[in-house]
């Protein structure tokens, strides 16, 4: 993304990786510890719990296919359980599938397995700076579902009820590429408060229970009617 | 007879609901009264005469033994034998300067019947002329003397007048004239008084058939049954032959004529059905009680019984039968000013008028000249029912082609609507189909391919002599995301395609220390309906080739990209530029980048219809990738 906020020095800032594929984990790792963040590593949902029990870390980044579990599940119960916490999933295609699941139990962003070492370490420090990353795609996902359409097309529920008609606009203008201070201009408001419109979306998209979920899910459809 | 015009008041005008219904009453009633004067005002218009200086009028009555004398127009009681006539004796002179032009006696009216006699010769007997029998048509008599039997001077005029009842016997003036003198005369009231009854009499004819017809198919329209059969009964009575002599059914004859409030009953019981929808079951009958009263009179009793009840029971039953039917139309009118209404209401004005003229007449408390108008007066009845179920019928007609008229717009517009929501729900399912196989296609993926791919970059980083591999293994994973990302619907605006392209290719040239200068200015691009997945690929492999080039040869620390819309003299058109500071390269030559590269973009641009410019010098490379207006169906080139 774009310019890094650097208030926190990288020694500081502790890294839960949970992935379960060898050369992955290396890899995002070893791209972690030469940026200077204070990583701990975990290969399944159990480690990754224990992890969590004895240390709460300043950014959790997890896979969400695992071999004992979903990571779904780590997401939702982290975010419960440590609100300051910042939860980031790890991708291998960066696809709606995976990344609108994970934002929508508490997720705010994600990185891709193949992402160069710089920009996974940089993407870690904007997120802790309070920028949470949002990909042309991911936005693009979110403003086809605030479209009216007779059935809901396939993938992730997902409710954008919620979402400010502003919010909306910010959303075209990064799924259509345009840079936050273009879309500021555009929409007739400062730059540096469009990611702070980015992390309201994300936690606006997010549904706290399953209760919530199903009466969100019938208003909309209320509306609809 | 003259047809009232409906001139005044609510004639033309078009109904006014919101008028209070005194003052439409007032209108209406105004507006009979008016009908009612200038009905008078016919009556009493004298009819076509002779000359009077043919006029005989002295005569001497020879009446049951005694003989007077008497000036015509003159009054003979009823009598109860046909053989027992009055016998008027007069004179007139010819001369036979006179015998070049035939000589004719000239009987206006009379009843009931005549025979007439010159010289003691009869030349005429009005009993077999069975419209001359009939009480209620003024039929006049000429007849043409034969010159042999006329004298130089004197001549005798002998008129045996026959009575029959119902009322007393009268013979009016009397004229013997040149023939060319007193045809017209005659021929002005054949029309008036046995012609025209005829004709209506015909029309009432047809009215009956149409109405049976009517009837027939409609069976529930009990009112045109009943006018049916009063029209059949007035056509029958019109043209029954009544020969005094030997009818061939004298009773049923006798019934017939006496047929007019039976006839009266029915066209009451039309009105009372037809303007009111409910039939009154309580009185309903009695309104036939005289009628059928009259028909047993006739079918059981004697003749001349079944006359003076006909004059005591009948005449005053159609009166009242006018009277309430006027009464209905009346309100109906006052209701829904319709144009049948107040036709029919005009007629019955008209009728009813004429029977108090005819009654005023038989009472002799106006002078009577025993013409009955009656009958006559009917016919404007019979009109203005015609044209009443004329109008009825156009209207019916009018509100069924409007109807099939708004039935078809209708169904033309639920067809278009059908068939746009058909195109929609096609496109629909085309693009969920294909948004359920992406996002199969997308777990497949992920959970297979991708990360393998992953794992070999990894790998071949932790090795230096492997990066190749890792490199390969990159391309293939973001060939992987362009494949999967192009396949989602987006609506046609390439600029959301163009946004994750965005994101790939300075995740692409980071690494290389490569900036991307993204020049875009909202809102962009058009937007392209007709644009499928397989057009973005070919544009978006284009950019990346371009992009590649940029990176693998020229050099530059920079790439700019450019959005923008043209404005050109046949519409809008967008294009994209990708713009590179570094080295450039000979564009016609064989040197790098390769020319299968640039072959490449220029087949793919061909292919979604896209024009695409190279240019390369010291300044560095750039590619212009112009958009069609409209992107191709099938592919452009084939291959």
């Amino acid at each position: 993304m774009t310019a890094s906020a650097e208030q926190v020095p990288a020694q500081q800032i502790t890294v839960l990786l949970v992935e379960d594929d060898p050369p992955t984990l290396w890899r995002l790792q070893d791209a972690l510890d030469k940026a200077g963040f204070d990583v701990a590593a975990a290969a399944t949902l159990a480690e990754a719990r224990a992890s969590l029990a004895a240390r709460t870390p300043r950014v959790l980044l997890t896979d969400l296919q695992l071999p004992d579990g979903h990571g779904v599940d780590l997401i939702r119960e982290t975010r419960a359980r440590l609100p300051d916490t910042e939860i980031m999933v790890i991708s291998a295609l960066g696809d709606e599938q995976t990344v609108i699941s994970a934002i929508t139990v508490g997720a705010t962003g994600y990185i891709l397995k193949d992402a160069f070492p710089s920009d996974i370490a940089a993407t870690v420090r904007d997120l802790v700076a309070g920028h949470s990353p949002i990909s042309a795609s991911i936005a693009r996902f979110i403003v086809r579902r605030t479209q009216a359409s007779a059935e809901p097309p396939p993938g992730p529920e997902l409710n954008t009820a919620k979402l400010t008609p502003r919010e909306i606009d910010i959303l075209w203008g990064i799924a259509k590429g345009f840079s936050y201070a273009e879309i500021a201009d555009h929409l007739g408001m400062s730059k540096q408060t469009v990611p702070g419109h980015i992390k309201s979306i994300y936690r606006k998209l997010e549904v706290h229970t399953r209760g919530e979920a199903v009466f969100e899910a019938v208003q909309q459809g209320l509306i609809k009617l | 007879m003259t047809e009232a015009p409906a001139k005044p008041a609510g004639g033309g005008a078009p109904p006014l609901r919101g008028r209070p219904t005194a003052s439409r009453l007032a209108q209406y009633l105004l507006l009979q009264a008016l009908i009612a004067a200038l009905c008078i005002f016919v009556l009493r218009l004298p009819l076509p005469e002779p000359a009077s200086r043919y006029l005989v009028s002295d005569f001497s009555l020879a009446d049951r033994g005694e003989t007077r004398s008497v000036t015509l127009p003159d009054f003979v009681p009823t009598r109860a034998s046909m053989s027992d006539s009055a016998l008027f004796t007069g004179r007139f002179s010819w001369s036979a300067r006179d015998a070049g032009s035939g000589w004719s006696v000239y009987l206006p009216r009379f009843t009931n019947g005549i025979v007439m006699l010159v010289n003691g010769v009869e030349i005429l007997d009005s009993r077999r002329d069975s419209m001359a029998n009939r009480g209620d048509r003024a039929t006049p008599e000429i007849a043409l003397v034969p010159a042999s039997l006329l004298r130089d001077g004197e001549n005798e005029l002998t008129i045996r007048l026959f009575v029959w009842g119902p009322i007393s016997g009268f013979l009016d003036k009397v004229y013997a004239g040149p023939d060319d003198a007193l045809r017209p005369a005659y021929e002005q009231r054949t029309l008036l008084f046995v012609t025209l009854p005829v004709v209506f009499a015909a029309w009432q004819g047809i009215l009956a058939v149409i109405l049976a017809v009517m009837w027939a198919m409609r069976r529930s329209d009990t009112a045109y049954g009943v006018l049916a059969i009063a029209m059949t009964l007035g056509a029958v009575q019109a043209f029954l032959q009544t020969t005094i002599d030997q009818p061939a059914f004298p009773v049923l004859n006798a019934t017939l004529l006496a047929a007019a409030p039976l006839e009266s009953g029915c066209v009451l019981a039309f009105g009372i059905l037809f303007f009111t929808r409910k039939w009154p079951r309580l009185w309903g009958p009695l309104i036939f009680l005289p009628g059928v009263i009259l028909v047993l009179i006739g079918l059981f009793g004697e003749t001349e019984t079944l006359r003076q009840s006909f004059l005591l029971l009948g005449i005053p039953t159609l009166g009242v039968h006018l009277l309430v039917l006027a009464a209905i139309v009346g309100a109906s009118e006052m209701r829904r000013q319709d144009v049948p209404s107040l036709l029919l209401g005009c007629a019955i004005t008209i009728v009813m008028t004429s029977l108090a003229h005819d009654m005023l007449e038989v009472a002799k408390i106006i002078p009577d000249h025993r013409i009955f108008y009656t009958r006559l007066s009917y016919s404007a009845m019979l009109v203005a029912i015609g044209a009443g179920l004329t109008f009825r019928f156009a209207q019916a007609l009018n509100r069924v082609d409007g109807f099939a008229a708004h039935l078809a717009i209708q169904l033309r517009a639920a067809e278009e609507k059908l068939k746009a929501s058909f195109a929609r729900e096609q496109e629909r399912e085309r693009a969920a189909a294909l948004a359920r196989e992406r996002a199969r296609l997308m777990r497949d993926l992920h959970d297979g391919l991708g990360g393998q791919l992953v794992s070999i970059v990894a790998l071949s980083e932790r090795d230096k002599d492997s990066a190749g591999i890792g490199d390969a293994a990159r391309a293939a994973l973001k060939d992987l995301r362009l494949v999967i990302d192009s396949m989602d619907d987006i609506g046609g605006d390439l600029m959301l395609a163009l946004g994750s392209w965005r994101d790939r290719a300075a995740a692409q040239l980071r690494p290389h220390e490569i900036a991307l200068d993204w020049r875009a200015v909202p809102p962009g691009l058009p937007v392209y309906p007709e644009l499928r997945p397989w057009h973005v690929i070919q544009i978006i492999r284009i950019l990346d080739e371009a992009v590649t080039n940029a990176v693998k040869h020229a050099g530059a620390k920079r790439v700019t990209v450019s959005i923008e819309t043209l404005e050109s003299a046949d519409g809008e058109r967008g294009c994209i530029t990708v713009a590179d500071a570094g080295k450039g390269f000979a564009v016609e030559g064989d040197r790098r980048p390769s020319s299968r590269g640039v072959r490449n973009m220029k087949n793919r641009a061909a292919r979604c219809g896209a024009e695409l410019e190279l240019s390369s010098g010291s300044g560095g490379t750039t590619v212009r990738l112009q958009l069609p207006r409209r992107f191709p169906e099938g592919d452009a080139v084939a291959g």
